[in-house]
């Protein structure tokens, strides 16, 4: 594996200014959030059921727009981007969805491999990686299946292989281990781990199974009546719950 | 592993059936309102240029000798090119939708009748033939046959006019029926849409799906309906040509090549108005979302 081209130049991968989200005259579901996220860190964002976790997330890759403030990927501020920018940033950012958004018409193995035809990449060129990858979240006699006679589990692992087919340069995954047994949960937390390590990937896990949080050593952005705060029990190993709002200088 | 990849978009053959039915219905009636257009198009053109430059003469009150002497008058006005006295039997046949099959009475004073031929382009021909007979002493009326094939020059433009018309309108229908359909699928097939665009799909690349699939029907139910009108068409020539032409009133129904044309025509315009319209409707869907 190797460096992202762009992660050598840009010193942000992520970052949100006062970011506001509000649909219609409602109240703020998420109200001024300030987060930087640098090349290859990992991190975590928590919060109660119902709290913006994935709202938040939707802003990261791009299905969002922020009612105020500004959201910029590798240093690119998205909302001064044209719609093909957008489309280009998107091909960089693998996202695990809570809900999977598997295409059941598709198999297995032609899930995984939706974001390499998206790419233009011809079938012979990605077939034995993505064969490889299936095997590797143990679905290797599972790739011919639709994702309708898979397990939730099973549906899972397919969605996390196709968010990291690509090697992105961000990886944003909902609840990923949320249908898994706590080994499978070990094991795909060791490929998110591997992908950050090895090759830089910019890892941001949302999730509200403490153990998962527990296993990695790691920034946790709790996010609390639409404010984020970062949360120091869990990030610094010390037990101290330390509350505030984060400063872009300490957020890596 | 399969040889070919299964579509990003799946079939909905339900759903595509109903709308290759409705858009074949369309493209039947479309193609022919086109071909009844170029038909009245044809008759009017094929009418007008048998009418144009006839007259007749009629000399009431003379007998044949006479009507001879008047008919070389006639031949010498100017812009005529031929004049010909008719038979008793020619205006018999005439008369015969009015006074039936069994012959005129001898004693009907008929008139003779002179067909003259002029020039299209030559002007007054007929207020020339009437002057020229008048100073010779003969009372006459002349039918200048241009007057009534203006009336159905005018009458057959107004029905290509209306043809043309079902033609723009079904056409219109047809492109409406397909984004109406392009936009029931796509909210059908939201999924897909935000797994691809979410993947970093340009709205290109997702609209070339619903195009591609769209074009595909267009030209698919544009030919089954062209066929068809075809079909229509043939049987309506078969049935005006069994049934004898007898008033020689109307043109003979046939196909050319323009009306080939047109049906060759009818499915790649269905199948660009699918794709256009699919593409329209997508783009514009995208759009609303980031």
């Amino acid at each position: 594996m190797t460096l992202s081209r762009l992660d050598l130049f840009d010193d942000v991968a992520v970052r949100l200014d006062g970011v506001s989200l509000r649909y219609g005259t409602s109240e703020d579901i998420l109200s001024g959030i300030d987060l930087v996220l640098k090349p290859g860190s990992f991190s975590f964002l928590t919060g109660a059921s119902g709290a913006g976790k994935t709202t938040l997330l939707k802003l990261l890759y791009l299905a969002l727009k922020p009612s105020m403030g500004e959201v910029s990927l590798f240093g690119r501020p998205t909302s001064r981007l044209t719609r093909d920018q957008l489309s280009a940033l998107r091909r960089r950012v693998g996202v695990v969805f809570q809900e999977f958004r598997l295409l059941d018409h598709l198999t297995s193995y032609e899930n995984v491999a939706l974001p390499l035809r998206v790419l233009g990449r011809k079938e012979a060129s990605y077939r034995s990686d993505v064969q490889e990858l299936l095997a590797w979240v143990g679905l290797g006699e599972r790739m011919h299946a639709h994702p309708s006679t898979l397990s939730g589990g099973e549906q899972q692992r397919v969605a996390i292989a196709r968010a990291v087919v690509t090697q992105p340069d961000i990886l944003i995954a909902d609840e990923p281990t949320g249908n898994v047994d706590p080994e499978m949960g070990s094991r795909l937390m060791r490929l998110f781990l591997e992908l950050n390590k090895r090759r830089g990937t910019t890892v941001i896990i949302a999730t509200h199974d403490l153990g998962l949080v527990r296993q990695v050593q790691a920034p946790v952005y709790r996010l609390q009546h639409g404010l984020l705060v970062q949360d120091a029990e869990y990030s610094d190993g010390t037990s101290v719950a330390g509350r505030r709002r984060t400063d872009p200088a300490k957020a890596d | 592993m399969k040889a070919k990849e299964t579509p990003l978009l799946p079939v909905e053959d339900a759903r595509e059936a109903a709308l290759f039915f409705v858009v074949c219905a369309l493209c039947f009636l479309a193609a022919l309102a086109a071909l009844s257009a170029k038909s009245t198009y044809g008759a009017a053109r094929s009418w007008t240029a048998e009418v144009e430059g006839e007259l007749t003469v009629s000399l009431p009150d003379v007998d044949r000798r006479a009507a001879e002497a008047a008919r070389e008058l006639i031949a010498k006005t100017d812009g005529v090119r031929e004049a010909r006295l008719l038979t008793k039997e020619e205006i018999d046949d005439l008369l015969e939708p009015s006074f039936g099959s069994r012959g005129l009475p001898e004693s009907l004073p008929l008139p003779q009748l002179v067909a003259v031929t002029a020039d299209p382009l030559a002007q007054f021909v007929g207020p020339n033939i009437e002057r020229r007979l008048t100073e010779a002493g003969y009372v006459s009326a002349v039918d200048e046959h241009a007057e009534w094939a203006g009336d159905v020059r005018r009458v057959l433009g107004i029905a290509r006019l209306v043809a043309l018309t079902a033609v723009a309108l079904l056409a219109s229908t047809a492109v409406a029926v397909i984004a109406f359909a392009t936009h029931a699928a796509l909210l059908t097939r939201r999924d897909i849409v935000d797994v691809l665009h979410l993947a970093g799909a340009r709205d290109k690349f997702i609209a070339s799906l619903f195009e591609r699939r769209f074009w595909l029907l267009g030209l698919r139910a544009g030919s089954v309906g062209a066929l068809m009108s075809l079909g229509a068409a043939a049987a309506m020539i078969f049935a005006a040509r069994s049934s004898g032409a007898r008033s020689g009133l109307l043109p003979e129904l046939s196909m050319d090549f323009y009306d080939l044309l047109i049906l060759v025509l009818t499915p790649l315009i269905a199948g660009l108005a699918a794709r256009l319209a699919a593409r329209i409707t997508v783009i514009r869907s995208l759009k609303s979302v980031m």
